[in-house]
């Protein structure tokens, strides 16, 4: 037997994934790690971005074949099985159990009128989505697009699984990235849209929320929603469910499990499999440029939305309502609340918003749900 | 779908998420105001339930208090007590050096 280096070489070069990789599976790979940079050096929303990264990269190593569906002769790549998870809907709503278990809807309750907000600041869906159309999406596709505009991670994915799963790498990563730039993205047009002295309005003190007052709320919530809008159903059932563990006082275990344990190993298998479906053939399309442009195009008009209602309250209270409070009403929990709070106290340093914004905050949370129903049951 | 189209829905899906979201403001509104009634009730009869009973109605307590003088006061202290003898005082217009109090005793429930 005569050994011939060269062609050892060869026959290795040849087996290996190198020799069979794309030019559009390296620019996936290089896309991968740009998003690893973001997530760590920039520290854009690294809790899902740095999972969604890495399972972009997982997913477009040629042969690797970790989202392969089953054959009749091997079983299914690891990710495959995983992103059942998505497909079904099922992350995104034990995604919202936690949040419901880390939320204080106390806020909100003391006024109620934070709802009103919550609702404004769905405007970027509608404009996203009539634009969307207008460029030549299909009316599914649109939907899922304009939902980046609820600022909502979880709601966007669950969404997109059921209307336009080829849309979803591009809109989950449109809907975080942009969710990490709020502080950026905010602060112009709450500038713009405000005078200084409306900025600086203060505002009254919150009433004290009872303990019954916040067991009672999720179980209204639940019946009424769930009533008129079953399809989303699975999102605010979970997310009240988590709200009732943490205000009932009586199942710290499940609380604490709901907030802390069960989010985070959710959270990796949804970041990593949303990743996972970002291969290079569905991902690099003109397409994924015009969801990130209509992504943007929707934060907007959200924040647009929240503020044009904060300042028609901020008329009709006699200048009660800072309408600074209204841009928190796209949900990105607490980020938007905090950028209230950070431009309130730019015009007034007296000045202490985030409590008040916190109201608005959690709404946008509900309403990008309802939201969602709403496009479920149109184009589901 | 025609822009219009997409307008027309924009514009219910809007509307939709208004109204729900003014439905659950509502029923916050009424929760709070329910709640509200029930918790200020439930205050009201706790407050009721701390009258003081006339000593001849109650048993005899063990000695677990402690006393000024012959008055025995057994969970209240003497700021408290020395208020209620001026209030009965005040009510029934006898004369403090004329009362002769044995015993004050706060009562958590009366039934």
């Amino acid at each position: 037997m005569s050994f011939s280096f060269y062609e050892t070489m060869l026959k290795i070069w040849n087996t290996s994934a190198f020799a069979v990789m794309t030019w559009q599976e390296a620019l996936m790979i290089a896309v991968a790690c740009v998003l690893i940079y973001l997530a760590i050096v920039k520290k854009y929303e690294p809790l899902l971005l740095l999972p969604i990264a890495f399972g972009v990269l997982l997913a477009n190593l040629p042969l690797a074949g970790l989202m392969s569906p089953p054959t009749e002769n091997a079983v299914g790549g690891l990710l495959y099985y995983l992103y059942q998870g998505v497909k079904l809907g099922i992350y995104p709503s034990l995604i919202f159990l936690g949040i419901g278990a880390m939320t204080d809807f106390g806020p909100l309750i003391a006024r109620p009128s934070s709802l009103f907000l919550g609702a404004a600041a769905q405007l970027g869906i509608y404009i996203a989505f009539i634009v969307a159309i207008a460029l030549g999406f299909a009316p599914n596709e649109a939907a899922s697009i304009g939902i980046i505009g609820g600022a909502d991670g979880p709601t966007a994915i669950f969404l997109t699984s059921k209307l336009a799963p080829e849309l979803l790498p591009a809109i989950a990563i449109a809907a975080y990235s942009y969710m990490a730039l709020i502080p950026l993205i905010q602060p112009p047009f709450m500038r713009l849209l405000t005078t200084k002295k409306e900025r600086e309005t203060k505002m009254e003190q919150l009433r004290e929320v009872s303990k019954l007052e916040k067991i009672v709320f999720p179980v209204i919530v639940t019946v009424v929603v769930c009533m008129l809008l079953p399809s989303v159903a699975p999102l605010i059932g979970m997310l009240m469910l988590g709200n009732l563990f943490r205000e009932s006082g009586v199942v710290e275990r499940l609380n604490e499990t709901a907030q802390n344990a069960l989010i985070n190993i959710v959270t990796i298998f949804l970041g990593t499999t949303v990743g996972a479906t970002a291969v290079a053939d569905i991902f690099l399309r003109p397409e994924t440029l015009k969801i990130i442009a209509l992504g943007l195009l929707a934060f907007i008009f959200s924040t647009i939305g929240g503020l044009l209602l904060g300042k028609l309250m901020y008329l009709v209270t006699g200048g009660k309502v800072n309408p600074l409070i209204g841009s928190a009403g796209v949900s990105a929990v607490p980020m938007a609340a905090r950028v209230s709070q950070i431009e309130g106290q730019k015009a007034n340093p007296e000045n202490f918003l985030l409590m008040h914004a916190m109201g608005p905050n959690v709404a946008g949370v509900i309403g990008s749900a309802v939201a969602a129903g709403f496009l479920l049951a149109m184009f589901g | 779908m025609s822009i219009a189209d997409s307008l027309l829905v924009s514009v219910l899906g809007l509307f939709v998420v208004f109204l729900v979201l003014i439905l659950l403001s509502f029923l916050i509104h009424i929760q709070s105001i329910i709640l509200g009634y029930i918790t200020a009730y439930q205050q009201r009869n706790a407050e009721a339930s701390h009258t003081i009973i006339p000593v001849e109605d109650q048993p005899e307590e063990a000695d677990q208090g402690w006393t000024a003088g012959e008055l025995k006061l057994i969970g209240v202290d003497e700021k408290t007590a020395a208020m209620i003898m001026a209030i009965i005082s005040d009510e029934t217009q006898i004369p403090l050096s004329e009362l002769q109090f044995k015993k004050i005793k706060a009562i958590d429930q009366i039934n």
